[in-house]
């Protein structure tokens, strides 16, 4: 038998431990092939988006070589323990140290080439459905199925350079220290059943104290705490699985009457040690878990801004013009030429802007006309208010402010002009976007309004609002104001211009194809994520097979049903899989609330809902794995090695 | 005559698989209550396929099983477990105390499993500590007991549960001399003064002179049998005849 047959063998035969690790594999390779397609896409060049597209697709390219490293790393190590035993018998049998290492590369190399492989393939299967998604995310043309080496060369060239520095690296996992430890087959004993009363409440006190700074956050302390809380909350969660659960599980024990009832005493001694063993384990599974729920969390909460945005900004297009512009006239006939060509309906409304200082505050009040307003308003399909002389409403800045503006009633007079008003609750409709007219601005009636016209000479500046309904089709509107603004800010002479324009409709398209875009490849790095914090438990549960089997053995004639067995198996699998997954949970809950502090500064906007989603979804696919790793469990434990 | 606790009648098992195994050839087989009975024969000649038998795990081929009474083969998987749960005691060669426990949690194990009032649970697990003499060390865990220490911790957990019947598939396999002593003394003290039958699967003579009655099976089928006398020196020299009679191989006649 040739050696290179041998360690193919061992691969084949040994497959069943190999299935998760091949699997894990197989589709991170699939998801890096996929990306790099798009990378190397001969149609994709130049604009923004897809800019965008290429430059997230590089990202999570780089996130997920770097993860699918650390994650074969651990593999390997956790699978070679497994065998050490058999490595030890090889040993025995005069196979020299060089020859075993070279058996590890040979079986590495094989698994890595078939892994990247059937990767490939089923990439280079998929690819043409993943550019059909993409292309109705990012809006191409047309995205052709093409054939050429790149992405090709790229995805052999990184996975096959990772899998032989793994198997390079990986003898080194086996101490070949005592031969017959080794045949003994004892992985490191079972490690000392200790832990440090300090480390652990220190552990828990870290955890409180993060959640805690996270749940109170106020917004001008984040942006320091955004680097500290992480950093304070990953230390935590180490000492929380080596120490505090450690410490928590003893005074548990400690209270017989608990402990000493059915399967208690077994599932907790035997959690005690799992979590022992496994503590580094659970560390990763739960920092991975919380980066993955994070991201997609992120992306979505960024998603329901974009779907939010309509709200916030109910206008079509937005110029406004200051004193000393005289491009107004041109702009606005230009605006609405475009419009006009295009087939889309608009209303039109010129809001000049008064200013005034109120006697009753000293502030400047900004004055917009009520039949103005009201014009705005019917576009809308809003009822139209009337203001007898003397009379005005306040224009609420942002929603939220409208309960509050809409209780008082002030009465003042209005500075220079000496126009004397009673102002009389708020304007209950959202016409602008927020503090798009200065932060504090009334609605005045028509004939007080002309009268304080005719004090000021000119107005402090125009608003010209476009009321759209078909407010996304303005994609392609008004571009050449826009060209001319962005000039002007790349040579500095921003300040010189006296106009500025808003085109929501355009903005709006750019931010939810990019969000859409990140949320999409964060949702398939996610997905890599998940199964690879799967397979590590499953490679766990591997290596102490041969130890519960015994152990089944002596339950199974000391007389435990089926249905005992079980239940003693989910309270041994259960922890194992929701405990790192809760606290992550719990992690990125935590996260998300100080995340909503930033949110609420920036738009009133609320990611509760998406959140839910993402964190139910997660659920689901977790209890999915868990239900499949326990049937290939119980099936292993049942059948004698 | 007393109560008989185990009774096989013309038990045949059959191992089925590429190559058809015959481990028990139509043996009957009795065993009364508060016996303490040895089964010798050479390797493989299916002493631990009868004790799995005896002990329900295996069911026979052919033949009649009855334990206290009782059918095994007419009760489901479930009321079996609980039946062995309740009559058998276990003592295995290689011990199988569970790691994770402590000595004394491995002796409460299988009343935990019955949901015992506690107090109940700790005035047993005492008595039987005082009994092995194991109160030292009975939050010891497994991997710091010597062998003697193991095997006395597993014999705990095979009596606390006042069992019918023991078990014993080479309980002094892995031990020293001194050790295996030790055992079988407590073996014998608890079938005399607590009256539980006991049935020992052994290779080793000295181990099996401390019972009543060696049954002798070859090749799944009974050979001899022979019952103890005054002396237990002369029965241990009765039970090198036969087993030099038996021929075997080199390993079971190392005692001469």
């Amino acid at each position: 038998m040739m050696f290179r047959q041998f360690a193919y063998r061992n691969v084949v035969r040994n497959r069943r431990i190999y299935a998760a690790f091949f699997m894990a594999s197989v589709f991170s390779v699939m998801v890096f092939f996929l990306y790099s397609m798009l990378l190397f896409h001969p149609s994709i060049e130049g604009s923004a988006t897809q800019d965008m597209a290429v430059l997230g697709m590089g990202i999570a390219e780089i996130v997920l070589y770097i993860f699918t490293m650390f994650f074969l790393f651990y593999s390997m190590r956790a699978f070679l323990q497994a065998r050490t035993k058999e490595f030890g018998i090889l040993l025995h049998l005069g196979m020299e140290k060089r020859q075993l290492h070279r058996l590890i590369f040979t079986e590495t190399i094989i698994i890595g080439a078939a892994s990247i492989g059937v990767g490939t393939f089923l990439g280079y299967m998929f690819s043409k459905f993943f550019f059909m998604v993409v292309k109705r995310i990012v809006m191409l043309p047309a995205l052709p199925l093409y054939l050429s080496w790149e992405p090709f060369a790229l995805t052999v060239g990184a996975f096959l350079s990772l899998f032989i520095i793994i198997s390079l690296v990986a003898p080194v996992f086996i101490q070949t220290g005592k031969l017959d430890e080794l045949i003994r087959g004892e992985t490191g004993g079972k490690e000392s059943h200790g832990f440090s009363k300090l480390r652990g409440i220190f552990g828990l006190i870290l955890l409180a104290v993060s959640y805690s700074m996270a749940a109170f956050i106020s917004n001008n302390i984040i942006i320091g705490l955004i680097f500290l809380l992480p950093m304070l909350a990953t230390l935590g969660t180490y000492f929380f699985f080596t120490d505090s659960l450690p410490l928590l599980l003893h005074l548990f024990k400690v209270r017989k009457e608990f402990y000493w009832r059915h399967f208690r005493l077994l599932a907790i001694s035997e959690g005690v040690i799992r979590l022992k063993e496994n503590a580094r384990m659970f560390f990763i599974v739960t920092i991975v878990s919380t980066i993955a729920f994070m991201s997609v969390g992120i992306l979505a909460s960024l998603t329901s801004f974009a779907s939010q945005y309509r709200e916030v900004n109910p206008l079509g297009l937005v110029y406004e013009s200051f004193p000393g512009n005289e491009l107004e006239s041109a702009h606005i006939n230009r605006l609405g030429y475009e419009l006009r060509k295009n087939d889309i309906d608009y209303t039109y409304v010129r809001f000049p802007i008064l200013k005034q200082q109120s006697s009753f505050t000293d502030n400047t009040v900004s004055i917009i006309k009520l039949s103005n307003v009201n014009r705005l308003s019917r576009s809308f399909g809003n009822q139209a208010f009337e203001l007898k002389e003397g009379e005005a409403l306040f224009l609420p800045p942002t929603i939220s402010t409208f309960e509050q503006l809409n209780k008082q009633i002030v009465e003042t007079v209005l500075g220079e002009s000496g126009v004397p008003v009673r102002i009389n609750g708020a304007y209950p409709y959202q016409l602008f976007p927020a503090h798009a007219i200065g932060t504090n601005t009334i609605i005045l009636n028509d004939i007080d309004f002309d009268k304080v016209a005719s004090f000021v000479q000119y107005p402090s500046s125009v608003y010209h609002a476009f009321d759209i309904p078909d407010w996304q089709q303005t994609k392609n509107i008004g571009l050449t104001i826009e060209h001319s603004m962005t000039e002007s800010l790349l040579t500095g002479t921003y300040d010189d211009l006296h106009y500025t324009f808003d085109n929501p409709g355009r903005n709006y398209s750019v931010i939810r194809t990019t969000f859409t875009l990140l949320l999409f490849i964060g949702l398939l790095l996610a997905g890599v994520f998940l199964l690879a914090a799967g397979s590590f438990i499953y490679f766990r549960l591997y290596t102490s097979l041969d130890s519960d089997r015994k152990q089944f053995d002596v339950l199974r004639r000391m007389g435990i049903t089926d249905k005992e067995f079980k239940k003693i198996v989910n309270r041994q699998l259960i922890p194992q899989f929701f405990v790192p997954w809760g606290v992550a949970l719990v992690h990125s809950s935590f996260a998300f609330l100080s995340l909503q502090v930033i949110w609420d500064a920036l738009a009133e906007i609320s990611i509760v809902r998406e959140l839910a989603a993402v964190l139910i979804g997660f659920t689901i696919i977790q209890v999915i794995y868990f239900y499949l790793i326990r049937w290939r469990y119980l099936a292993h434990i049942r059948t004698p090695g | 005559m007393e109560k008989k606790i185990v009774e096989l009648k013309q038990v045949t098992k059959i191992y089925e698989g590429k190559v058809m195994h015959r481990a028990l050839n139509r043996l009957d087989f009795e065993a009364e209550a508060g016996e303490f009975i040895a089964i010798m024969g050479p390797s493989g000649s299916g002493k631990t396929t009868l004790l799995n038998v005896i002990s329900t795990i295996d069911m026979p081929t052919y033949g009649q099983v009855i334990v206290d009474g009782m059918e095994p083969e007419a009760l489901n998987a479930n009321e079996l477990a609980l039946f062995r749960r309740h009559n058998f005691g276990f003592v295995f060669q290689d011990i199988n105390l569970l790691q994770m426990l402590t000595v004394e949690e491995n002796i409460v194990l299988p009343l935990t499993l019955d949901g015992l009032p506690i107090m109940e649970m700790q005035k047993r697990v005492s008595r039987l500590a005082e009994q092995l003499s194991l109160k030292e060390i009975l939050n010891r865990r497994p991997d710091e007991l010597s062998g003697g220490q193991a095997q006395r911790t597993a014999v705990g957990r095979a009596l606390v549960h006042k069992p019918k019947l023991i078990l014993a598939d080479e309980p002094t396999g892995n031990l020293d001399s001194k050790s295996a002593k030790e055992v079988l003394e407590l073996l014998s003290h608890i079938n005399e003064t607590e009256r539980t039958t006991i049935i020992m699967v052994t290779h080793d003579p000295i181990a099996a002179s401390y019972c009543d009655r060696v049954l002798f099976i070859k090749d799944g089928e009974f050979f001899n049998e022979i019952y103890k006398d005054e002396r237990r020196q002369t029965f241990f020299q009765r039970i090198l005849n036969v087993l030099s009679l038996l021929g075997g191989n080199v390993h079971d006649l190392r005692m001469l």
